[in-house]
């Protein structure tokens, strides 16, 4: 971690982000990651962080702190998009990027951190749990509409 | 981390009000597309905003480590005399820049780009409100004169043309400078917040996190507009170009980075702990962050350009394109690029010296102004202030005119400082009786 350095997200960021959910997903979409960005900034710019190595942007992970969803009134920092460059894993930027946001939640008031995994996502299921998210007491349930 | 709320003494608030009705007409739209385009987001407040976890010692300077001053005779005279000033002209920008929105605001194509600039304007005017709010709530008489009324009514008289700073007395021709502006003009604004943010004067550094969280979104304001227009501008389908967008970029770089001062100046306000950067420190980041923002919207044109090249393979067309290459039918003036610092700048080190876009020199004056025209929008170049640039750049190059006489002309422009409008010059600031404050007395 020592060369990785943590920070808010920026509208310069959207370039860099849609590049590493490219090597991700092998998508690019701009358009998608301009609204997610933008929507971040302009809610709480100093939760959302981007990891930088020499420079050039590795990783990032989004979110806020809201209250009232679901029943569940206390204001809680929802995790909702994350991403590491392939090349840049294993080095401690997405512990890095976690202890950033949540620090930025508890600054803004949240006692309580949460998000969703699919259950086909193994490997996401494995890092949040890496960095200490337990099953919480809510179930997520679906419907499908013909 | 919540901000502590202020509001101004009726008369002030009232003022602001008031100018806001004849400056920012088009307020009222703000309240019908805010649930729309800002549906989650807390409701806009006309107030001022104080953070309450800001360290209490001054952070930079000769006085590091002592406290923060809470009311201006706690600075030194100089140093208080040069927040003054720093708060007098922050003011005017955040007035000035809703004036030059407003003008072409209308000419918005899309109603989120319309929404976002009206939440910018709005925005910008809650900042104003701060600084009004800094100047008027403690006793800034051991510093200056002039009253806290007297100061309000000055600042809320400023039109375009009358500002502090020259690129706030820059008229808007298109909808095309609200976004650049915002991408550029804006971008400096961020660095002088964030320099404020340490400042020894704990009032006005507890008033810059939450401009500064505003501020995030002003800047997205600029650059996502831009990434959508140069994609459009790849596929042939949009109604801005590249060169279009690249002219604007040479209207308004030079007026950003005069906004940082003289490049050899700044170390005052460093040793006072008013800022954390000099000016040429501080100008060198903005530079390098327009060049990155640049880039991006380069590649971003690139990808749009060719929809069927991978990552790597657009990377490299850019690579090349960049270096002078054409590759594909893609030419190096299709992208875009910041021109050479010294280009077009009046101001600062290199005022009025003859460099190009691209760094070359001049030694004809009229072929500099020729090749200046060339390269500013079509609608730009008519303007007043083109003109007088135009006019200092001739006298300085024959001597008939100083540098430092140059450097501190400006343009004659239509619209000067005056009162309230509707009153006839009447004063802005009345009391609660409906009168001028202080006394019955008009501006003549």
């Amino acid at each position: 971690m020592a060369d990785v350095r943590i920070r808010p997200v920026t509208e310069l960021d959207i370039e860099s982000i849609c590049r590493i959910d490219e090597r991700i997903t092998g998508k690019y979409r701009p358009e998608v990651w301009e609204d997610r960005v933008v929507y971040f900034i302009r809610r709480d710019p100093d939760s959302s962080q981007v990891a930088e190595v020499a420079g050039k942007v590795v990783g990032f992970m989004l979110g806020e702190v809201r209250g009232g969803e679901f029943g569940m009134e206390e204001p809680t920092g929802w995790l909702e998009f994350f991403g590491v460059d392939p090349a840049a894993r294993e080095r401690g930027i997405g512990r890095g990027l976690t202890d950033a946001l949540l620090a930025g939640f508890k600054k803004r008031g949240a006692h309580v951190a949460r998000t969703m995994v699919r259950t086909q996502d193994a490997e996401i299921g494995k890092f949040v749990a890496a960095m200490g998210f337990t099953p919480a007491p809510v179930s997520a349930l679906e419907k499908r509409l013909a | 981390m919540t901000d502590e709320i202020r509001m101004l003494p009726d008369r002030y608030h009232q003022a602001i009000e008031h100018w806001r009705q004849h400056n920012f007409p088009d307020y009222p739209k703000l309240a019908e597309v805010w649930p729309k385009f800002f549906p989650r987001d807390e409701p806009f407040c006309l107030c001022a905003k104080l953070a309450t976890d800001m360290p209490a010692e001054i952070e930079i300077g000769d006085d590091i480590g002592k406290p923060k001053a809470r009311i201006p005779k706690e600075l030194s005279t100089e140093a208080a005399q040069h927040l003054v000033g720093q708060i007098h002209a922050q003011a005017s920008t955040e007035f000035g820049s809703i004036q030059q929105h407003q003008m072409t605001l209308f000419r918005a194509q899309e109603p989120q780009d319309e929404a976002w600039a009206l939440r910018v304007m709005a925005e910008e005017l809650r900042h104003g409100y701060q600084m009004i709010h800094l100047l008027t709530s403690v006793d800034w008489s051991p510093v200056t004169e002039t009253k806290p009324e007297d100061m309000v009514e000055e600042i809320l008289s400023m039109q375009t043309g009358s500002h502090v700073l020259a690129a706030f007395n820059l008229e808007f021709d298109s909808f095309l400078d609200n976004v650049v502006f915002a991408a550029f003009i804006d971008r400096v604004g961020k660095y002088q917040l964030t320099m404020q943010k340490i400042s020894a004067y704990d009032p006005y550094a507890s008033s810059m996190p939450p401009m500064l969280r505003e501020e995030a979104f002003h800047l997205a304001a600029g650059v996502i507009p831009l990434r959508r227009w140069v994609e459009h501008a790849a596929r042939g389908d949009g109604y801005i170009d590249m060169s279009s967008i690249q002219k604007a970029v040479q209207k308004w770089f030079g007026r950003g980075l005069e906004m940082f001062g003289d490049e050899r100046g700044g170390q005052t306000n460093v040793k006072f702990g008013l800022k954390d950067l000099s000016n040429r420190e501080a100008q060198d980041l903005y530079v390098q962050e327009c060049a990155k923002m640049l880039d991006d919207l380069s590649v971003r044109y690139v990808r749009a350009r060719f929809p069927d090249r991978t990552r790597e393979e657009a990377d490299e067309i850019f690579a090349r394109v960049r270096a002078g290459e054409t590759v594909d039918g893609l030419q190096p003036e299709d992208l875009l690029r910041l021109p050479d610092r010294r280009f077009f700048r009046r101001r600062g080190e290199p005022a009025f010296q003859m460099v190009g876009t691209h760094g070359e020199t001049f030694t004809d004056v009229e072929k500099y102004i020729a090749h200046v025209l060339t390269n500013l929008p079509e609608a730009y170049r008519a303007s007043v202030d083109v003109k007088h640039w135009a006019e200092m750049q001739r006298e300085v190059h024959v001597g008939t005119k100083t540098l430092k006489e140059a450097m501190a002309s400006m343009p004659r422009l239509a619209r000067q400082a005056g009162g309230c409008p509707c009153g006839k010059s009447v004063r802005w600031v009345v009391d609660a009786n409906g009168r001028p404050a202080e006394d019955v007395r008009l501006k003549t």
